[in-house]
């Protein structure tokens, strides 16, 4: 089944259908959510800082898998070959 | 004796075939994976234990406390005791080894034929390695975070 969700440019991936920019806004909503759980129990800006960086880099992670695997796949891409 | 010097002569005159010996070997090498796209991937697959690390060394030579709390410090403390917990394992070790295989069915090609087909008793193997920068590099950061995390 071919999903074609999101398109790359480089590292990124951006959303090419409204299911992928659901899931981006999803991202995005637990990303503020984690900075406000994490600002509440740190005790200085670093720590918080810190941590959610930590947690940010996390949900990229977990975003860039969800748009490789549905990610628009060009005619090129096949034929990635050497001879 | 007359038709013999003249079937030498044509003979010596026939123009030879031109065959290059290369152009035989070039056959077509699909590889597994696409190389751009395990690329991408590698490089987040490779930013967390490599933000980790980062973090570790800036907490030993600075004594930054803050890295203590919540998840992050959690992780560490794990990572340093004698216990590692699963998603310690999970993000330092799965990590860099999933980005190893990636990046290696992208860049490599490998390939069981016959010898020939008349000796069919040997076989050989061929193992073709595309010379891909991005690639390469990440597999040398990842194997090189892989041996540190398990020192």
């Amino acid at each position: 089944m071919k999903l074609n969700w999101f398109t790359r440019r480089g590292i990124i991936y951006v959303p090419a259908a409204i299911a992928g920019w659901l899931i981006l806004l999803l991202a995005a909503a637990y990303a503020v959510y984690t900075f406000i759980d994490i600002d509440s129990h740190s005790h200085s800006v670093s720590d918080t800082m810190i941590n959610f960086m930590f947690n940010l880099l996390m949900i990229g992670l977990v975003y860039t898998i969800v748009a490789y695997c549905t990610e628009k796949r060009v005619v090129k891409d096949s034929t990635d070959s050497m001879i | 004796m007359k038709n013999e010097q003249d079937f030498l002569k044509q003979m010596e005159n026939l123009s030879i075939p031109d065959v290059d010996p290369s152009l035989h070997q070039q056959k077509v090498k699909m590889t597994i994976m696409n190389a751009e796209r395990s690329a991408a991937l590698g490089v987040w697959l490779i930013v967390l234990p490599g933000y980790f690390l980062l973090c570790a060394l800036m907490s030993a030579f600075f004594h930054n406390k803050a890295i203590d709390s919540w998840l992050f410090g959690m992780l560490f403390r794990d990572l340093l005791s004698t216990r590692a917990s699963i998603l310690d394992s999970l993000l330092f070790f799965g990590l860099p080894i999933i980005c190893i295989i990636i990046n290696l069915l992208a860049i490599v090609h490998v390939q069981v034929e016959h010898i020939s087909p008349t000796q069919r008793k040997y076989k050989e193997l061929s193992l073709t390695i595309k010379l891909k920068f991005w690639n390469i590099l990440l597999i040398v950061i990842s194997t090189a975070l892989l041996i540190l995390f398990i020192i």
